[in-house]
């Protein structure tokens, strides 16, 4: 049993991080908490399900095709919700508020659109289940361990060797003086958001696969999970939320194992306090702590 | 008078003090600066202290408001005194963290009934109807049923509390603390710097606060018949920040105003009901795109104290913005 | 000139938010206008629903919505009376039906209430219409001690207390069962009140619980609980939860090869249940004064006109809301009025022998259903009758 909890654990804990990473990003550039990204991560999910179920299309162009939405979303997002309040100095609540606002809209409209029913992918799809001597462990699951696993590398690669990853960091040290040096940081932003927005539309039709479950409110559940990770991590960080999602994954199974399944969401929570007890700045965070 | 004397319209502006209360518990923690989720927990711990010592021990309503308030007060410098050292959003996640450790304690004590909660909580009207029938009212007075003066009495009471918490609120404000305050606002080093006991007020203003939310807890408590762990999740702690947020965090007028809006707000958009939300998360994106420091600021109040002031034929006082 | 044009732009942002309260409030009085301007005839009862119809649960409020829309259809073409249903959205939240039931007693002035959806929502909007002598119905509302808040509450829902017991000694003695697992959700009101409901039951047939798991409602990952339940083996699982997380339980239970039956409350009845879980649901046990195999006219035509009309299967949320409303017109007929709410109480109070969809119905002296539950299987991917 101990084994397949572990199993059980890291593919929550992948999907955990998989959303955190989109947040993570938003962070690392903006500075801004992005709380309509669970919204995002739903509505990905929706797009890929109606592309399998309706337009009959193969999984991969599906989850193509929810990215594509994810970006634009995302574009829509900085457009509607950040880039009005960047023009002037404001408070750091703002944005959050905004985000806010978006996500309670997108979540509606999701509601209205898609009905509040649970849909599931169609078996086909789904994936089968592969048994590795005891263990069981589904292909999506596998397939989201990998995702993510991937991702944090390219991200990390991308953000460290290329020039729109230079920029990219640079728009995240100081905006003013990014423009100074030619960067045209307004791009940099709205390709940032688009990026993580599309980022989490995947992530929304993984997991939606792998827990044959989309619904309109599963980003608020999912997203606050994400965001609790990104804070364990340390906020901006990639590396941080690749882990972060993985200990929450691993730390919320083996409540449940070893523990009382009704502490689950306390002894989640405890240990972040905790975390933040010991290092104000999370997990992976710099050593400056705060923001 | 009709307007108010319908209990639906009573109802509404009741809640809309509570949530003036609510309101003004997160004004004071926001006035050092500090962005805490925790205040539906200390709520939630008010609720359900307060309802518990009315119900088991039969306390009255006043004794067991207070008490719970103290219980969350305790609570707050509990966890307030490791908590405080952290900064911004991580001090925001870790008390939205305590909100939800709270939440789970209560879904799985015997004492508060875990997700069923506590129904058949005595209210506050229902009392004051006994109280006024044993002194001979139980017909009425003026016209009014003894219902009608039961439930205008609880909105006084209402009233009165958010009044003196207003006009406490505006004498810490215009006082030494109230500059301490602004100072650790501003410029948290700054402040230290000048000898201020910057941790000491933010602890103090971070027990205050969730004392004022413990408070609306009790009363909210008695307001309705029931409470259950639901009241008090993660939509209530994002509802409570957007009454400062949305009204403005620098006057205390900003959250109340923040919350008569908010709680008039979901009912005015009854009619379009479906769309509703949708409404409500637009009006949230647009208002901080055109006035991201909320409605009520320093300088709106100056500015409309200056209409009122070029109105009036002696005042000489209004200065250049 | 610089401070000039700042000054300016706060002016005018001042203005769009001074602009944006008041198209606000210029909505308000628009609402106000179009209620009072409603009109009805002597023969229109105005009744009030107060439903989940947005937010997580909105799948129950929107079947209960159907249910009750079709009704109305029939019983509005039939003429003898006239039903005006006046829906609100109460999202679930227990200060926003009170608010809802409020408007409806207040402003709408309805002559009763079917609704809310919730049994928490039901605690807390119960007293209120009760002290304002308007009748209030539930027809989802399942938990304990709901109709003791107040003398005009009432409910069509067959309460858990009545149900469980009844299909957990049929399975034991079925299956024979000696060791169970249990699960349920601990932060749903509804499905604590089963998970005691079922404690109670089980131990009452003599059996022994292995362990006990929790989970939370809208959870969709559940494969630690059932990891820990496999390795215990019992002869049972007993599931208190909503379709969703039933459904889905059931899934990741037959994928990691728990083969045993699955007894659940309320929760488990809804064509939903096979339609998310698909094969997963074989076996899966629960009783319900719903079943759509009946072999009974009235089940029948209720099942082809709401297909015909929403095209899908109505499950038991629209089946109890349909009934609802024609217990409801079955009053205020004997009433003889269309707005005396307390003719209505009594006369509600006094309906028996009324035969609905969920089979025949009274309401006992706690204006509690007393109704026959069928034990249910899913065999096939069909509820039959569990013999």
């Amino acid at each position: 049993m101990f084994w397949q909890q572990v199993v059980n654990g890291l593919t929550l804990g992948s999907t955990y991080a998989l959303i955190a990473l989109g947040y993570t990003l938003i962070f690392g550039v903006l500075g801004i908490v992005n709380m309509a990204h669970g919204e995002v991560f739903m509505f990905g999910a929706f797009v890929g399900l109606l592309l399998v179920t309706t337009f009959q299309l193969n999984i991969f162009v599906a989850i193509l095709g929810a990215m594509i939405v994810g970006c634009l979303l995302g574009v829509i997002l900085e457009q509607a919700a950040l880039r009005p309040l960047r023009r002037r100095s404001v408070s750091h609540l703002a944005p959050l508020i905004s985000t806010i606002g978006v996500s309670i809209f997108l979540e509606s409209l999701a509601l209205r659109i898609f009905g509040p029913q649970a849909q599931a992918f169609p078996a086909s799809v789904a994936g089968q289940l592969l048994s590795i001597g005891p263990l069981k462990i589904s292909s999506v699951q596998i397939l989201i361990l990998a995702v993510s696993f991937g991702l944090m590398l390219i991200l990390r690669f991308w953000l460290q060797k290329t020039r729109i990853g230079k920029s990219l960091r640079a728009t995240a040290e100081n905006i003013e003086t990014a423009n100074l040096l030619g960067v045209n940081t307004n791009k940099i932003i709205v390709m940032t958001v688009a990026l993580a927005s599309g980022l989490g539309a995947v992530a929304g039709v993984l997991v939606g696969l792998a827990f044959n479950a989309v619904e309109p409110t599963m980003g608020v559940t999912m997203g606050f999970k994400g965001l609790a990770v990104l804070i364990m991590g340390g906020l901006g960080n990639v590396t941080g939320a690749m882990f972060g999602g993985i200990i929450l994954g691993i730390a919320e199974v083996f409540s449940v194992a070893y523990g009382s399944s009704s502490y689950r969401d306390a002894v989640a929570f405890g240990i972040i306090i905790i975390i933040l007890l010991w290092r104000p700045q999370g997990l992976f965070g710099a050593q400056k702590g705060g923001h | 008078m009709d307007f108010i004397l319908n209990p639906y319209y009573l109802q509404i502006v009741m809640f809309m003090a509570i949530n003036a209360v609510l309101g003004i518990s997160i004004y004071l923690t926001l006035s050092t600066g500090q962005l805490s989720l925790g205040n539906a927990g200390f709520m939630s711990i008010g609720a359900y202290v307060s309802a518990l010592l009315t119900i088991k021990a039969g306390a009255p309503i006043l004794v067991s408001v207070l008490c719970g308030g103290v219980a969350a007060g305790c609570m707050a410098l509990l966890i307030g005194l490791p908590v405080i050292r952290l900064q911004g959003i991580y001090l925001a996640i870790a008390t939205l963290g305590f909100g939800e450790v709270v939440r789970v304690i209560v879904l799985n004590l015997k004492i508060t009934n875990g997700a069923l909660g506590i129904s058949g909580i005595p209210s506050m009207a229902v009392i004051f109807g006994k109280q006024l029938s044993e002194v001979g009212l139980s017909s009425g007075m003026g016209g009014l049923t003894l219902q009608q003066i039961a439930n205008l009495l609880v909105l006084l009471v209402l009233i009165a509390v958010v009044a003196v918490l207003v006009f406490f609120c505006i004498r810490v404000h215009n006082s030494r603390v109230g500059r301490a305050l602004a100072a650790i606002k501003a410029d948290e080093k700054a402040a230290e710097v000048m000898g201020i006991d910057v941790t000491y007020y933010k602890i103090l203003m971070f027990c205050l606060g969730a004392v004022v939310a413990a408070i609306a807890g009790g009363l909210a408590a008695h307001l309705t018949f029931y409470i259950g762990p639901k009241d008090f999740a993660y939509h209530r702690a994002v509802e409570i920040l957007l009454f400062a947020v949305l009204g403005g965090s620098d006057v205390v007028w900003g959250p109340l105003l923040g919350a008569f809006l908010l709680t008039a707000l979901p009912e005015v958009l009854r009619f379009a009901a479906e769309y509703r939300e949708m409404i409500y998360g637009a009006i949230l994106v647009v208002m901080m795109a055109f006035r991201p420091q909320g409605l009520l600021s320093t300088q709106t109040l100056r500015y409309i104290k200056e209409k009122l002031g070029r109105s009036r034929v002696n005042d000489t006082s209004t200065q250049p913005g | 000139m610089i401070s000039f044009t700042q000054g300016r732009f706060v002016k005018m942002r001042w203005m769009a938010a001074v602009l944006l309260v008041l198209s606000m409030v210029v909505m308000a009085g628009c609402g106000g206008n179009s209620a009072s301007t409603n009109k009805q005839s002597a023969n229109t009862a105005k009744i009030g629903v107060p439903a989940y119809l947005s937010g997580a649960g909105a799948a129950y409020g929107e079947a209960i919505r159907q249910g009750l829309e079709l009704a109305q259809s029939e019983i509005n073409a039939k003429g003898k009376i006239k039903i005006e249903l006046i829906f609100e959205d109460t999202k679930g939240q227990k200060n926003e039906a009170i608010n809802a039931v409020n408007k409806l007693i207040n402003k709408d002035n309805v002559v009763a209430i079917i609704g809310p959806t919730l049994s928490g929502e039901m605690f807390a909007a119960g007293p209120i219409a009760s002290q304002a002598g308007v009748v209030i119905m539930g027809t989802s509302t399942t938990a304990e001690g709901i109709t003791e808040v107040g003398d005009y509450v009432f409910r069509n829902a067959l309460p858990e207390s009545l149900a469980i017991p009844n299909t957990v000694k049929k399975a034991t003695a079925k299956y024979n069962l000696k060791k169970v697992a249990v699960m349920y959700s601990n932060n749903n009101d509804w499905a604590v009140s089963g998970y005691k409901t079922f404690m109670q039951s089980l131990k009452q047939n003599g059996v022994e619980v292995l362990t006990v798991e929790t989970f939370a409602d809208k959870d969709t990952d559940f494969s630690a609980q059932l990891t820990k339940i496999a390795s215990l083996n019992p002869d049972a699982v007993m599931v208190s939860s909503l379709y969703q997380e039933a459904s889905l339980i059931l899934k990741k239970a037959r994928e990691l090869g728990i083969k045993v039956p699955f007894v659940g409350n309320n929760g488990f009845n809804s064509p939903q249940l096979m339609k998310i879980a698909g094969a997963a649901a074989e076996g899966a046990i629960v009783s319900s004064p719903w079943y759509p195999g009946k072999d009974d006219a009235k089940v029948q035509a209720f099942i082809k006109a709401y297909q015909a009309k929403y095209n899908k299967a109505p499950d038991q949320f629209a089946a109890q809301s349909y009934d609802a409303l024609y217990i409801m017109v079955n009053a205020l007929e004997k009433a003889g009025s269309t707005t005396d709410r307390k003719k209505l109480r009594d006369n509600l109070a006094q309906i028996k022998g009324f035969q609905g969809v969920t089979g025949k119905f009274a309401f006992d002296e706690k204006r509690n259903p007393a109704m026959e539950a069928t034990v249910l299987i899913v065999k096939n991917g069909q509820f039959t009758e569990l013999k």
